[in-house]
């Protein structure tokens, strides 16, 4: 079955300014992510991964190129349609979670749905069920603060999940963890993977990266290699 | 982002730092508390004015050389004082001229600071010696409890009767003795208490029974030649009130040889004169109330941008977070300039309060029934909005334009 990409990218620059002198974090990039990818997007420090990371996510937006969201041209968006394209369309996980630290679990999970505008009762609905999900129905109410590592990554993956996204983007998810734990959140973004879901991983450790079954490397703001496994 | 959920969100953000959110209200609370607190007092001492200066009978209003209130000093002050007073002469002169056209005219002079003495008792030297006529009694809302009034005998011959306050009289008289007919000495004079005034009550915290009313030509001549003669008239209706004004201030210019350029040399007052002069000063501490609130209102306001922005710095990978998941600017926006109309709100309902409260202990001084000042509450309230939201945009606007990318690394 033909699939159109939920992402296409066509010679995506992304260029600073620093001081006199212009940094090409990235410069010329072309790539496509069908529905349900498992990616994961790797490369040395300075090599513009961070940045393609956040253009995917829409929190920057390139210089010059086109970025295709599910048919959307991101690259042309203003701040507000862009939120409610990273409200939408993407779920977010991050190195450090980037949980609210002062409320608990399923206020955080459901904070995507109160910008969305979900009523409350459907909110909390949805937020026990996306923590139930993860592994971590009998956690709703703790903080952040209460979790361990593993866990509130679990957390921010539910979170991440609960708008149903066209691409889940986790930034380095195991980064702050353990081997053991980096294993159980790896094999709940297999189980997502599998359930149907697109991921794209950012990361720099190729035992993560070996989850996947596609790893894209980036050098100097370029791909350099994309490689199916 | 619905309305409620913005206010939970602000009301969450505020209460995780709550020392810092309290000491803000407080400021603003200060501010409010300094108005609401002043007004309060002010209207119910206002109250107790309108009550206490009420103080002469209907239609009745006194000719004296000087006005209620003298305001200023140096040359305002001078023309009163180079006023030559109002003799008895004078003020027989122009009750003869007013013949027919008051239904009473009546004279007093007092003094102040005087001892009163009774058997082996004797009160402070604060009690008024008033000379004055049969007519005091009426025109000046002292009805007899116990015994009689002067009569025109009392006058014509300078007896030593004796009407005495009823504070007067509870202070010389401690053992339940009768006082009439007792001899009471004030300035070295005997007087013998031919009656008692029913009691009147406190004016500005002041009691106004503490006195006693002598004979006015007896008080002349054994007291006091000089000093002015204030003059009370009454007219016989409301319909003829105003045109025995005009009679009296006629009578007392020719009375004083005023030619016809001179302007009067002599005060009119009338109860609705005095509370006028009131209101003068009244006018002059609520501005001045509202100058100092308007700057504390001022400061408290920076005290909530500053406070703001903290909180934008503190926050900002908060922001980013929000803005990760899909926050729209305005809704970031919203929830900080909300949280700046909390604080300053919140500081706004109690300044209200410890205002009022306050202010109603004034009331209770004054026996009065408690003040609810709602209009200075709803202007300190939308005053104290206008606070937060123009002091809490800045910071706003500030959170809700933060780059995301930068905002996550939290810097």
């Amino acid at each position: 079955m033909e699939t159109s990409p939920v992402i296409t990218m066509r010679d995506l620059k992304r260029h600073y300014s620093m001081g006199e002198e212009t940094v090409k974090a990235l410069d010329g990039v072309d790539l496509e992510f069908l529905k349900n990818d498992y990616a994961a997007i790797m490369g040395p420090s300075g090599s513009g991964k961070s940045t393609l990371m956040n253009i995917i996510g829409c929190l920057d937006t390139p210089t010059s190129g086109t970025y295709i969201l599910n048919g959307q041209n991101v690259a042309e968006m203003d701040d507000d349609e862009l939120a409610r394209v990273r409200n939408r369309e993407i779920g977010f996980v991050f190195q450090t979670f980037n949980l609210l630290p002062r409320i608990n679990c399923l206020r955080n999970v459901e904070l995507p749905l109160i910008y969305a505008g979900v009523n409350p009762r459907e909110r909390e609905e949805r937020a026990t069920e996306a923590l139930n999900r993860v592994g971590l129905g009998d956690r709703i109410t703790h903080k952040p603060t209460e979790l361990s590592g593993g866990q509130i990554q679990r957390v921010a993956i539910a979170r991440a999940l609960i708008n149903n996204p066209s691409i889940i983007l986790a930034d380095e998810p195991t980064g702050n963890l353990d081997t053991a734990t980096s294993q159980d959140i790896m094999e709940i973004f297999s189980d997502l993977s599998k359930a149907g879901n697109t991921i794209i991983l950012i990361t720099h450790e190729e035992d993560i990266a070996l989850y996947t079954r596609r790893i894209i490397r980036l050098r100097d703001g370029r791909i350099e290699s994309d490689k199916k496994q | 982002m619905q309305f409620r959920e913005i206010i939970r969100q602000a009301l969450y953000s505020l209460g995780a730092n709550r020392l810092r959110s309290a000491l803000t209200v407080m400021g603003v609370a200060v501010g409010v508390f300094s108005i609401i607190g002043v007004m309060t007092a002010l209207e119910a001492v206002n109250k107790s004015v309108e009550t206490g200066l009420t103080s002469l009978g209907a239609n009745t209003f006194q000719i004296q050389k000087y006005p209620a209130t003298v305001f200023g000093s140096g040359h305002r002050r001078n023309q009163y004082i180079n006023r030559q007073d109002i003799t008895y002469p004078q003020a027989l002169v122009f009750r003869k001229t007013m013949e027919g056209k008051a239904s009473t005219i009546g004279f007093m002079l007092s003094s102040q600071a005087n001892q009163a003495k009774y058997a082996d008792r004797t009160t402070n030297p604060d009690v008024v010696l008033t000379g004055g006529d049969e007519n005091f009694s009426a025109s000046n809302g002292y009805p007899i409890e116990k015994g009689r009034n002067l009569t025109t005998n009392d006058i014509r011959y300078a007896t030593n009767a004796a009407v005495i306050g009823s504070e007067l009289a509870a202070t010389l008289f401690t053992q339940g003795e009768n006082p009439l007919n007792h001899s009471i000495r004030v300035r070295g004079e005997v007087y013998r208490v031919s009656g008692i005034f029913a009691k009147k009550g406190a004016a500005f915290g002041q009691s106004q029974d503490n006195f006693l009313l002598i004979p006015i030509t007896r008080y002349l001549n054994h007291v006091k030649e000089s000093g002015s003669i204030n003059i009370t008239v009454e007219a016989s209706s409301r319909k003829t009130y105003s045109r025995t004004l005009d009679h009296a201030v006629g009578s007392m210019r020719i009375t004083r040889g005023l030619t016809i350029r001179e302007p009067n040399d002599f005060e009119i007052r009338t109860n609705e004169s005095l509370i006028d002069s009131f209101r003068d000063i009244e006018r002059a501490i609520s501005t001045g109330a509202f100058i100092i609130s308007f700057m504390a209102l001022l400061t408290a306001g920076v005290g909530i941008m500053n406070i703001m922005l903290v909180s934008v710095t503190e926050r900002t990978k908060e922001i980013g977070i929000r803005k990760s998941i899909g926050a729209p600017q305005n809704s970031i926006l919203r929830q900080f300039l909300l949280e700046a109309l909390i604080l300053s709100l919140a500081g706004g309902l109690i300044g209200a309060a410890a205002g009022t409260a306050t202010g109603n202990l004034v009331a209770l001084q004054f026996n009065l029934p408690p003040i609810f000042p709602l209009l200075w509450i709803t202007i300190s309230m939308a005053v104290c909005s206008a606070i937060g939201i123009g002091f809490g945009l800045f910071p706003a606007w500030k959170a809700a334009n933060l780059n995301p990318v930068e905002a996550l690394k939290g810097k």
